[in-house]
């Protein structure tokens, strides 16, 4: 008897390694280049199809914790305007580029823990954690310079002949002391809790003391703001 | 909590990014580790350079992204030169 006969045949799992890494005697080059390319681009379609699933309002306000978010932001100009053009949950909390689109679809996962965990399941708790839910927000908006307001919010195409003199003024204001959007427009899409001001400029301080990352930014005119409009 | 979060899915973004997939393309092409590490390194220094921050705004990137990116970039190409090990006999 030979000793291949008497060796164990391997476990499946051993079996399916080795065949995966064994050289294919049938297949030919070409065939494996096209069959690779095809099924790579089956793969990242599929990815990227399911990754633009998770971005629709559906998908967003599928929890029963994003109900309240949900019927507050329908009061918003982002929801119903004039103009029909609307800016959904993933149009301002999702960024456009891909390694930070990402970053959040990772980050978001703590959303599902904590609607699993019902963190914020009934109206109190979900006041309770109100103001730390949107520091967390305001920090993230404040360190990007609001990048996803600015995908479709521009300073350089407003008209200030056509905004309002108090948003023309503020706007042009802004642009002089290098502030971002978020600086003025908290609460633009949810209620606002009670002592945001203080937590803005909380958040402001933190981070000014973690990076700074323009040159021109007023700490100081930021806080002048925020003292006038809690006026 | 939310620091770790960020790390997390600053490395995330890194893997299914250009260092991650690039790097082990790259890393694939070469039996050489240290040729797999560099070009997976060098890949991960230019993807922040070359994607990084975005078009509207004027954020400088961070020397955490640097570093996650470089390091993701490393690792990747290694891991693809591993690949060429075992699966290739050239």
């Amino acid at each position: 008897m030979s000793d291949k006969e008497n060796t164990p045949r391997p476990g499946l799992l051993r079996r399916l390694w080795r065949a995966f890494w064994s050289p294919s005697g049938v297949l030919s080059t070409g065939f494996l280049l096209i069959a690779g390319f095809i099924c790579g681009i089956l793969f990242w379609g599929g990815f990227h199809w399911s990754l633009e699933l998770t971005n629709t309002e559906e998908f967003c306000t599928s929890c029963h914790t994003m109900e309240t978010n949900l019927g507050e932001y329908r009061e918003t100009v982002h929801y119903n305007n004039h103009s029909g053009v609307r800016a959904i949950c993933s149009d301002c909390h999702v960024p456009h580029e891909w390694q930070y689109k990402m970053k959040a679809k990772i980050m978001a996962v703590k959303d599902v823990y904590h609607e699993v965990l019902g963190t914020i399941s009934t109206p109190e708790k979900y006041e309770e954690r109100r103001l730390e839910m949107a520091a967390a927000v305001w920090k993230k908006m404040k360190a990007s310079d609001s990048r996803e307001c600015r995908n479709c919010h521009a300073f350089e195409y407003m008209d200030f002949t056509i905004q309002e003199t108090r948003a023309a003024d503020n706007h042009q204001r802004a642009i002089d002391e290098g502030m971002t959007c978020i600086d003025c427009h908290q609460g633009i899409a949810h209620d606002l809790p009670p002592g945001y001001l203080e937590e803005y400029e909380h958040v402001v301080e933190e981070l000014a003391g973690e990076v700074r990352y323009r040159g021109e930014e007023d700490l100081a005119g930021i806080r002048s703001y925020l003292g006038t409009a809690a006026d | 909590m939310l620091n770790i979060l960020d790390l997390l899915g600053t490395i995330g973004g890194s893997i299914l990014g250009l260092p991650g997939i690039l790097g082990t393309g790259l890393g694939m092409m070469t039996r050489n580790w240290f040729v797999a590490a560099g070009l997976g390194g060098l890949i991960g220094l230019l993807s922040p350079m070359v994607l990084g921050g975005s078009h509207s705004t004027h954020v400088p990137i961070t020397l955490t992204e640097y570093a996650v990116s470089i390091s993701v970039g490393i690792i990747a190409g290694l891991l693809g030169c591993a690949i060429r090990h075992k699966g290739a006999t050239v």
